[in-house]
């Protein structure tokens, strides 16, 4: 375990030492420069985020399409970089929408769970008595259900659509995150601080949003990235098992899932998406331990 | 050991068990009965016959009475008729899928536990070596990549490219003969399902390890000449493993999650594939039966491991 590297800087002139004074920010993202892997995982998200933004305006053909006079399960080629899939659409195309469904679902998944979390998670916790007992009961018959049971069920009863599966993983996830903010509340309301601002006059909602929320931030920024791996996973099971993104727009999920029942005859189009989905996973998960190791250093495992 | 706090511990667990089941059954009952459209719906059945239909199965009746006779009849233990297959009972079909589902789970705990404990320990006693490296590596992978990406490079690997080497025994889809299957038929499912998992154990392990290696009582022992071999599994790996207990819990739920998963893509009969059909088929009452009987697995589960808890670790007591 490294130790949590305070940036200090001595100056001997008259014989006193400063510390230098570094904000909850600079600090965090200072000490995530020095993690080496959380920093190639944010290189490759940007990177990641970028194709998306790009598949917004340009892809080399429409995904959706089937085209005209092309073969079905081309190996890449000058033509088609990842080759063509089981009707004969650009796997490249399709895998740049994906992207894009995939980051979209993950971060509004998380901003989704963020919101929730955080403000039934202050209310509970800043609160305290019935509401949070009502709360507490409601988020601990779920505690260990599977989310995934859960999203399908959901999923089904919304309808398909992009912003209902984020809804239906949402409706899960963002227990864990009140849970959390929940406790952080808990402790943080009977700190000296907290009486101070409530002796000045300050209302509840001052205190909750001005006072106890920034000082509970960095595990909640640590949680909410951990949730987008979770909603990208999740979406691109749906998609997988047919219950997930509707058919012509591309998910990787879905790639995957004609790929598989392809294998026999052409290897890549299972292959791409499920390289992509590793990496991104991956990636967000480097990601999120370092930030837990900046932002959040006594959460360290 | 069984002491009168324990036997009121274990009893305060199942009224909370009993308590959360009928509060999830009832929110996924209500919220799958809201669901569009019927089961019928594909039999093509209009007007009066399909009221005689809903009125055989109860389903013209309220929601709320619904629910109340599939709660008194689940507690005498039957869970209802399907309603596309009409009329068969659930709860034999239930307690089958259930066996093969845990004969799956459990092979695939056993490996998670058995992979995840053993690269943890190796990882821990070679720290900051390229075994270190290799190990912690595989365990990242692990827990990053998609089950059902492993299951389709698995079925790549040993249906097609090495099909002499396992002389075909892997079929492809792997087709299960029996509510038992052979060890063949589960190996692959069996094992990508638990090397998603044993990541989080190796991991765990790995950490709880190099803790205990610190300790003084360690130093102690080898300091009266124990031989390493002695002195890492009978004084460290002990202590070791307690941490590895405390995620047997989310280890369960997260191979029901996977299995469910699993079973779809490989075909197996067990309760998560039925789930998945049941609910795109609109046959709610398998859907809330084979829920019911998850969130039960999993307070049992999550039951027995707070009790072993105390068994491994004398300190621990309720």
């Amino acid at each position: 375990m490294a130790a949590v590297i305070t940036p200090a800087i001595e100056e001997y002139a008259g014989g006193t030492i400063a510390r230098e004074q570094v904000g909850l920010w600079r600090d965090g993202f200072r000490r995530l420069r020095r993690n080496r892997l959380a920093l190639v995982a944010l290189i490759y998200l940007t990177i990641l985020f970028l194709v998306a933004i790009v598949a917004i305006f340009w892809t080399p053909y429409n995904p959706a399409t089937i085209l005209p006079n092309t073969l079905t399960f081309l190996p890449p080629s000058a033509q088609h970089l990842l080759g063509t899939d089981d009707l004969g659409r650009d796997l490249l195309s399709r895998m740049m929408q994906g992207a894009q469904i995939s980051l979209i679902v993950g971060v509004g998944t998380s901003a989704i769970v963020l919101t929730v979390g955080v403000v039934v998670g202050l209310i509970a916790g800043y609160f305290r008595g019935w509401i949070d007992g009502v709360i507490s009961v409601f988020i601990n018959i779920f505690y260990g259900i599977p989310g995934i049971l859960i999203a399908i069920i959901l999923y089904l009863v919304l309808g398909k659509g992009l912003g209902n599966i984020m809804i239906a993983i949402s409706a899960t996830a963002w227990m864990d995150m009140a849970r959390l903010v929940r406790g952080q509340a808990f402790s943080i309301r009977e700190r000296e601080y907290i009486e101070a601002a409530r002796a000045s006059g300050a209302r509840s909602g001052k205190i909750l949003f001005g006072h106890i929320l920034p000082n509970a931030l960095g595990p909640i920024i640590v949680q909410a990235t951990f949730v987008i791996p979770i909603a990208i996973l999740t979406e691109a099971f749906l998609s997988y098992l047919g219950l997930g993104i509707p058919s012509p727009l591309a998910s990787w999920g879905s790639i995957a899932s004609e790929g598989y029942t392809a294998l026999p005859l052409e290897p890549f189009m299972m292959l791409w998406p499920a390289i992509a989905l590793s990496i991104t996973l991956l990636a967000f998960n480097f990601l999120g331990d370092g930030l837990r190791d900046a932002f959040d250093p006594r959460q360290r495992r | 050991m069984l002491t009168r706090g324990t036997l009121i511990y274990i009893a305060q667990r199942l009224a909370l068990i009993a308590f959360t089941l009928v509060a999830v059954s009832f929110l996924v009952f209500i919220t799958v009965h809201s669901l569009p459209g019927s089961a019928f719906e594909s039999e093509r059945v209009h007007g009066k016959a399909l009221q005689l239909l809903l009125h055989e199965y109860g389903l013209d009746r309220p929601v709320l009475v619904q629910y109340w006779s599939f709660l008194t009849n689940a507690i005498r233990g039957n869970l209802g008729v399907s309603f596309q297959i009409r009329g068969l009972p659930i709860t034999p079909l239930v307690m089958r899928e259930l066996s093969v589902s845990a004969e799956l789970g459990g092979t695939a705990l056993l490996i998670t536990i058995g992979l995840g404990t053993t690269f943890g320990v190796l990882a821990a006693l070679r720290q900051n070596t390229w075994v270190d490296y290799t190990l912690t590596s595989i365990a990242v992978v692990g827990y990053s990549v998609p089950s059902f990406v492993l299951a389709g490079l698995g079925v790549l690997i040993f249906s097609y490219w090495l099909p002499t080497v396992t002389n075909g025994v892997i079929s492809y889809p792997a087709i299960w003969t029996g509510s038992y299957g052979t060890l063949v038929e589960l190996s692959l499912p069996a094992i990508i399902l638990g090397f998603y998992t044993s990541g989080q154990v190796t991991r765990i392990t790995r950490a709880a390890m190099l803790e205990v290696l610190q300790q003084d009582y360690i130093r102690t022992a080898r300091a009266k000449g124990l031989k390493s071999r002695v002195v890492t599994v009978r004084h460290a790996l002990r202590n070791a493993l307690i941490p590895v207990i405390s995620i047997l819990g989310p280890l369960v739920i997260s191979i029901i999650t996977g299995s469910v998963i699993i079973e779809t893509i490989f075909g197996i009969p067990g309760l998560g594939k039925e789930f998945v059909e049941s609910i795109t088929a609109a046959d709610y009452n398998i859907t809330v039966a084979v829920f019911t009987v998850y969130a039960l697995l999993i307070g049992i589960a999550n039951l027995i491991v707070d009790l072993l808890y105390t068994v491994v670790d004398p300190r621990i007591r309720y």
